[in-house]
């Protein structure tokens, strides 16, 4: 199956590890044009030097979503870098955390906003080049509980109705937004390996609690991820794809 | 090594700490790769050539100053079959004496802490004074040949410095500052008066009072049995120093292993030190990297304002361990706001088993009240749980102990992250053979 992914250009936002990082090379492989970021300048030129082996055009550049006036100049910066927009995917999280009213902001600027800002930035260009993808990530503990109550996890939720939200009063434009909510996955730097060293106890009873006995790796969410961006997804829009390999219980009528 | 990065850590310059704790490396001592041969940790004979040569010449640590601060006040401990009064005097000077009456061996008092006018033996109320001084024999008529005719207790060394009491087995022994030396200069700026104690644990281990002086020794072992830690200090990235008959090793804290990936968010543990400084980790906007630089930045600038006095201390003080071991047996992991601390005594008889004390100060802000003191638990391995880390050295021990009683396994194979131990066995060498002496068959 061809994706149709040849020369569409795709600004990811957090493609420095992880997922992020993972879709960003899937999506070079298969021809697009890339601009990225993420915090650590060092980071950005790391990935872009892997993604550019694909030879692809690929840009970027550092950036902190949690600064709005800087991060909408990155925004406006890739539009133009690329010269236009056709898919769009915002995976910069502020992460998790409890006990701090801190938290709460962080993940509203960053979490949530992040995304906001993405989509305002590049609905545009889409619009003007007759429609394109955005693909929002939000997590399984959205729908579960996991590391207690957290803004983390109550603004990630948000985006699945802003998500399906979208994809109705974009549809006439051809704009596809869909949602993905990914299970635990597990990398090198990742959080889970951090928990697989720090609380290995932990960490072995959440592998119990899967349907295979292993978490995801960023390659298996980012084939998904990659799939609702391409125009082989065109049917797909205001879906919610969870892709955690069975980890959830909820039947998802 | 097996690492995934290459690591250059931030320290301090020395020359800018020209009064606090010397931080400049010390040249490794060339020390060789023979294997330490086993026996010493298991034999009868190696732990008599211990006693008589080593355990009887030092200094040993014998309580800490503040638990007995008032005339009469006493602190009896023991090391291998002795036990020994500590006694603090009318002109604030302690006394050292064997806790043994001279009428017929009894035990003048157990272990422990306590405030006593005079000593009186339970057996026959033979009793001594706060100096040592007989002061009444019940029935002194019916010994026709007298009182013991020097009146007193025998007395041991002793003396104070950094907060601890000190005393020796052996009446000829240098001065204590001397045995010391240079360690006042390197944990004086601590200053361990300021810090109270709040835990004060014994525990019976099935090992040699030798293999647990290793096990704090080293770093090597972090990813072997303390895995977590890796997102909680650099293991790889220390400075091993070797001073006098002591050592110590200088470990960044609130850092990264380089064994490990860095994480993108902040390990619960580096969290922990961040909220103890009285950061908010929430508002952190730096990289994982930069905690610990952050750390110590924080607490320069907020350490006064909280009743802390870091003046003494460089920056990397402010967040690494600077391990020292104090020869033969007394480990300290020492930090700007609490000193965790062990104390490995030998079993009186057993080769294969010891006394591990665990001593754990904090500091006491200024204007903040000094908290009453913590009761002493006593308690056998495995009873009751010392902490995640030390439970993790703690389980691995006797396994050690009886891995070394294999007639196969001839001696320790030890490296260069281990220099610390093969040094604390060459200065063991040094008493019990004399200076380089040729070891005698031990076993």
């Amino acid at each position: 199956m061809d994706l149709g992914l040849q020369g569409k250009k795709a600004i990811i936002v957090g493609a420095a590890r992880g997922i992020g990082l993972a879709t960003a090379e899937i999506l070079a492989r298969e021809g697009c044009d890339l601009a990225i970021t993420a915090r650590s300048a060092d980071s950005v030129k790391d990935a872009v030097a892997e993604l550019k082996r694909y030879g692809g055009n690929v840009v970027g550049k550092a950036c902190n979503v949690k600064n709005a006036d800087e991060y909408k100049e990155w925004l406006q910066w890739a539009v133009a870098e690329l010269g236009g927009c056709d898919i769009l995917i915002p995976f910069a999280s502020a992460g998790g955390g409890q006990g701090s009213e801190k938290y709460w902001s962080n993940a509203f600027e960053v979490d949530l906003m992040g995304p906001v800002r993405a989509v305002e930035a590049v609905l545009p260009s889409m619009v003007e080049r007759g429609g394109g993808a955005i693909v929002l990530i939000a997590t399984t503990s959205a729908g579960e509980a996991m590391g207690g109550a957290q803004a983390y996890n109550a603004l990630k939720a948000s985006l699945v109705t802003y998500g399906k939200q979208l994809g109705l009063q974009h549809g006439k434009d051809k704009i596809r937004v869909n949602v993905v909510s990914p299970g635990p996955v597990e990398f090198e730097g990742g959080n889970w390996d951090m928990i697989k060293g720090t609380m290995e106890k932990f960490y072995q009873s959440q592998l119990r609690q899967h349907p295979q006995g292993r978490m995801g790796t960023p390659d298996e969410i980012a084939r998904c991820i990659v799939f609702m961006a391409s125009p082989a997804a065109n049917w797909c829009n205001g879906s919610h794809l969870v892709v955690d390999g069975g980890f959830t219980n909820r039947t998802h009528f | 090594m097996d690492i995934k990065r290459k690591i250059d850590v931030i320290r301090v310059n020395p020359e800018d700490w020209p009064n606090g704790t010397p931080a400049g490396k010390i040249p490794d001592p060339e020390l060789g790769y023979d294997l330490i041969p086993v026996e010493r940790y298991t034999s009868d004979a190696f732990m008599k050539l211990e006693w008589d040569h080593m355990w009887t010449k030092v200094w040993l640590l014998g309580g800490r100053s503040d638990d007995m601060p008032n005339p009469g006040d006493y602190i009896c401990t023991e090391i291998g079959k002795e036990s020994v009064l500590i006694v603090r005097q009318e002109d604030g000077s302690v006394r050292a004496f064997p806790n043994v009456c001279l009428h017929r061996g009894n035990r003048l008092r157990p272990e422990g802490l306590g405030n006593a006018e005079n000593f009186r033996c339970m057996y026959h109320h033979w009793t001594y004074d706060r100096a040592g001084c007989i002061t009444r024999i019940p029935d002194l008529d019916t010994f026709p040949q007298g009182a013991p005719p020097e009146g007193k207790l025998p007395s041991y060394p002793c003396g104070e410095w950094g907060s601890f009491v000190w005393y020796s087995l052996n009446p000829d022994v240098e001065p204590l500052e001397t045995y010391l030396d240079p360690m006042q200069q390197h944990l004086g700026p601590y200053h361990f008066e300021r810090m109270a104690l709040v835990r004060d644990v014994t525990v019976e281990w099935d090992c040699n009072w030798k293999a647990a002086v290793d096990a704090f020794s080293e770093t090597y072992h972090v990813q072997g049995i303390h895995p977590q830690l890796q997102w909680y200090l650099d293991d790889v990235n220390i400075q091993i120093d070797c001073v006098g008959k002591h050592s110590r090793y200088l470990v960044p804290f609130a850092a990264i292993s380089p064994r490990v990936a860095v994480p993108s968010s902040i390990p619960p543990a580096i969290y922990d030190i961040m909220v103890k400084a009285g950061m908010d980790p929430a508002e952190y906007e730096g990289r994982v990297t930069d905690i610990r630089r952050d750390v110590q930045l924080f607490k320069r600038k907020h350490g006064a304002a909280q009743g802390r006095d870091y003046s003494e201390l460089n920056d990397d003080q402010l967040t690494d361990d600077y391990h020292y071991t104090i020869f033969p047996n007394v480990s300290l992991n020492v930090h700007a706001d609490d000193v965790m601390m062990f104390r490995m005594r030998p079993h009186a008889t057993d080769p294969d088993k010891m006394l591990y004390d665990v001593w754990v100060f904090e500091l006491v802000p200024d204007g903040e009240p000094w908290p009453d003191r913590v009761k002493h638990r006593h308690f056998k391995h495995g009873e009751r749980s010392i902490g995640q880390v030390l439970d993790q050295d703690a389980y691995n021990l006797p396994t050690v102990q009886k891995g070394m009683h294999a007639d196969s396994f001839k001696g320790l194979w030890i490296g260069d992250q281990e220099l610390r131990i093969r040094h604390f066995h060459k200065v063991i060498d040094d008493y019990v053979y004399g200076p380089n002496g040729k070891p005698r068959d031990a076993g």
